[in-house]
């Protein structure tokens, strides 16, 4: 996987899997063209003549054009959004990152998890994927990893709370 | 009325322990105080005679009243009466079942309350997880002598259990029970019901006028001032005065915010006692609140622009049980302390961070209030990033010590967060498109929800990274230092302490020993033996923690020191040496001069070994007569050089 600037050196980060790239894609797609259809209603309802002169010819166009352009860019960055989903094992802690304009990397004790969600949802189960989520006594701490195979979703609940059995804190 | 109402410790008390919820179901349930349904829905009670009673009233004394009866056609006297009686009882009854449904005990490890009539609810809760204890006497309550007693755990908000309402000394006997029991104290086998109130020595004291004052220069005046000057303004400039009406609700929240402040802040007093830190205040609803050792979060100073004059600050915390409430009871719970100069909050920090790890405490917090620049450890935004912030870069900035991470920020409100390094829960550092082109970061410590959320802004990008990388594995190692979570129990068994080995050989890893380690910054630290000269303060070492008072100390109470005589008892068990109690952490340093925070933590500790089956022999004094010493106050003591030149912070 790609080295951004921001990682720590001297760290092997796991990727999640290449489906959930797929299951992505599928969400982009379905989402855009609902939107896109949407925006389009406008120049439809113009171009038919049931609005006549409310919205200039050149919004009703300019609508479903900003909405493709926005969704032909989060369509390029969606592989690299993938790719820089990554987590870290270590001894103590659970090193998670995210984002390729916004990059946020996380560092998650396993002695602080208060309780880990296994989350899958209908199109993550047709791929065979699931979501993993961390919860400490922190809101603010939204560690997600999402893409991971069935079983290695399973694994790594079992392994994070174990880990978090034996370094077990309190508040 | 009789009042069936057993006194908490008058009933057979269920010291018994959790052998199981049967084995002692049927013993030591008590109830709260009968009356207490009508305190609570007192409001209700009022709202609905004021309805009810404002027609009938009005129907005797309004015009033409005369002769007419106050009741519809054709209803008699006696069956109105009786449909009012009838109505009465109902309410009456359904109080009281509902009073006597609610039922409550207090074991040795839980809390338990049993409520409902139709939908049942069994609430168990752990002592030692306790988190924070109320007591609240809303004005009502406090007429009739009853108060609410309000058992916070780790959920964020709502409280775990509630008992409203007991009377007031009751509520005190049970805080007491509850706080030794959570507190890991063994109860004196001889005299199972003594449990006592311990003993709390008074450290801040805010006077009425400064609350006034505070109120007064508070931002809700500027933004007073603000909006009457747009109100002003908008007048003027369409010259329609009807614009001044829009300020009538500027003026009632304003009102009530003012009134807020005022009835939180009043009588404010913070005291510390071997059960935590103890502060209580309220102009009609007074409050006591205790947080007992190591529940404080973080913490957070702020300094609004006009407070600046007379050299004020609020503290602020972040409890776990707290939570992050908007409302003004949720912001007052908070405070632990609402105006205070700086001494004051010094004396606040030294009860909840008792070992800053520097040993230039003084100067450090001071830096961090009112200091920009680097110096005292503080590294500061870099400055090719000034034009992102323009003014704030030579303020915003970091400081770590071996305890703590000190986060500076704000300009015209001047903020520090204080976040001791066990108390992280997780990190996380941010870097958007800006950041990434000037080479800087964000680094976010997420702590549990409240006022303070400790973020670092515009670092520099590898000095983040350091900070990330030692602070994860600081926290790694102050955890496994920190004591537990039942503050007087010694370790169980003593883990043999790591010494201080830095784990996996991680950047910063030794600044988790070293005092004030931070990047490019030159080592502050005294030479000990500087520091040592300093009165007779004399270095804490953790097993004879009964340090003495240095001279120049403010009173010490003769007697508490005497009580304190026996705390050190003969060392008679193997765990002692190794016996690492949160108080008496290896870096102690020489700059907190009675070094004992609440002194009972380490005393208590050589006392007992493994309390929990009971069968160790007691070396010294039971724990419950070490809970009754008076504590001494910890006080962070500038560093000798610079002791003239630090101003004494009172105006």
């Amino acid at each position: 996987m790609r080295r951004e600037p921001i990682d720590p050196s001297g760290l092997e980060w796991s990727r999640v899997s290449p489906k959930y790239l797929r299951v992505r894609v599928l969400g982009w797609l379905i989402g855009s063209l609902l939107w896109l259809a949407l925006s389009c209603v406008p120049l439809v309802l113009r171009l038919t003549g049931v609005w006549d002169s409310f919205p200039p010819l050149w919004l009703a166009w300019a609508l479903p054009g900003a909405v493709l352009i926005a969704a032909v860019w989060r369509g390029v960055l969606l592989p690299r959004q993938v790719a820089a989903i990554g987590y870290a094992e270590r001894d103590d802690d659970l090193l998670v990152r995210h984002g390729v304009i916004f990059q946020r990397t996380m560092v998650v004790p396993y002695g602080r998890m208060q309780y880990v969600d296994v989350a899958v949802g209908p199109l993550e189960r047709a791929f065979g994927i699931c979501t993993l989520k961390l919860h400490t006594a922190s809101a603010a701490t939204n560690a997600e990893i999402p893409g991971l195979p069935t079983d290695e979703g399973a694994r790594l609940r079992e392994q994070l709370s174990a880990r978090g059995q034996a370094r077990l804190a309190g508040l | 009325m009789t009042h069936p109402q057993h006194p908490p410790s008058g009933a057979p008390q269920p010291v018994a322990g959790d052998a199981g919820p049967q084995a002692g179901a049927d013993q030591g349930w008590l109830r709260v105080h009968v009356i207490s349904p009508l305190v609570r829905g007192w409001i209700a009670l009022v709202a609905v005679l004021y309805f009810v009673g404002r027609d009938w009233f009005e129907g005797l004394f309004g015009p033409g009243a005369d002769g007419r009866s106050p009741l519809p056609e054709g209803v008699g006297v006696l069956p109105a009466v009786g449909i009012l009686v009838g109505v009465v009882l109902l309410v009456a009854g359904a109080f009281l079942l509902s009073w006597y449904c609610t039922r409550y005990q207090i074991t040795r490890d839980h809390v338990r309350v049993h409520s409902g009539i139709v939908f049942r609810q069994q609430r168990q809760a752990r002592l030692d997880r306790v988190q924070a204890i109320d007591i609240v006497q809303p004005f009502l309550a406090r007429v009739f002598g009853l108060a609410e007693l309000k058992f916070e755990v780790a959920d964020a908000g709502e409280s775990a259990v509630r008992l409203a309402f007991l009377k007031l000394d009751d509520a005190r006997r049970l805080r007491a029970i509850i706080l030794a029991r959570a507190a890991g104290v063994e109860p004196d086998p001889e005299h199972p019901e003594e449990i006592l109130e311990a003993p709390e020595r008074e450290v801040v004291v805010v006077p009425p006028g400064r609350v006034l004052g505070s109120t007064a220069l508070s931002g809700t005046s500027i933004a007073l001032v603000v909006a009457a000057a747009v109100v002003v303004t908008l007048g003027v400039v369409f010259e329609t005065p009807i614009v001044a009406t829009s300020f009538i609700p500027i003026l009632i929240g304003v009102g009530g915010a003012y009134w807020a402040a005022l009835s939180t802040g009043y009588n404010f007093r913070a005291a510390t006692s071997p059960d935590g830190l103890r502060i209580r205040y309220g102009l009609l609803d007074t409050r006591a609140q205790t947080v007992p050792p190591g529940r404080v979060q973080a913490l957070g100073i702020v300094q609004p622009p006009l407070w600046r004059f007379k050299g004020w600050y609020r503290v602020t915390a972040n409890v776990a049980g707290y939570g992050a409430s908007a409302s003004n009871e949720g912001q007052a719970r908070a405070t632990l302390l609402p105006v205070g100069t700086r001494d004051d909050v010094l004396q606040i920090l030294a009860l909840v961070l008792p070992d800053p790890g520097t040993d230039r405490p003084v100067e450090l917090f001071a830096a961090g209030l009112a200091g920009r620049d680097g110096g005292e450890g503080f590294v500061t935004t870099p400055r090719r990033a000034r034009w992102l912030a323009p003014l704030a870069w030579r303020r915003t900035g970091f400081a770590v010590t071996s305890t703590a991470l000190l986060l500076r920020s704000g300009v015209l409100w001047r903020r520090l967060a204080v976040v001791p390094h066990e108390r992280t829960q997780s990190l996380a550092i941010e870097q958007g498109p800006v950041d990434r082109r000037f080479r800087l970061a964000d680094l976010v410590l997420h702590t549990t929800p409240g006022p303070v959320s400790p973020r670092v802004t515009l670092a520099d990008a590898s000095t983040a990274w350091e900070l990330f990388h030692g602070q994860a594995a600081r926290a790694a190692e102050a955890r496994r230092r920190s004591g537990p979570e039942q503050w007087m129990r010694p370790l169980p068994v003593a883990v043999p302490q790591p010494p201080t080995a830095p784990p996996d050989g991680l950047p910063t890893a030794g600044g988790a020993v070293t005092p004030a380690v931070t990047p490019a910054v030159p080592a502050v630290a005294l030479p000990p033996e500087e520091a040592l000269l300093d009165a007779a303060a004399p270095r804490p070492s953790p097993p004879t923690a009964q340090a003495a008072p240095s001279a120049e100390e403010g009173p010490v109470d003769e007697a508490a020191r005497h009580a304190a005589q026996p705390a050190v008892p003969p060392v008679a068990s193997a765990a002692v040496p190794t016996a690492v109690s949160p108080a008496a952490a290896p870096a102690a340093s020489p700059a907190v001069s009675p070094a004992v925070p609440p002194p009972a933590p380490p005393a208590a500790s050589p006392t007992e070994e493994a309390p929990i089956d009971g069968a160790a022999p007691h070396s010294g004094p039971p724990a419950p007569v070490l809970r009754q010493v008076m504590p001494v106050a910890p006080r962070y003591t500038p560093s000798p050089p610079n002791t003239e030149g630090v101003p004494d912070g009172r105006h």
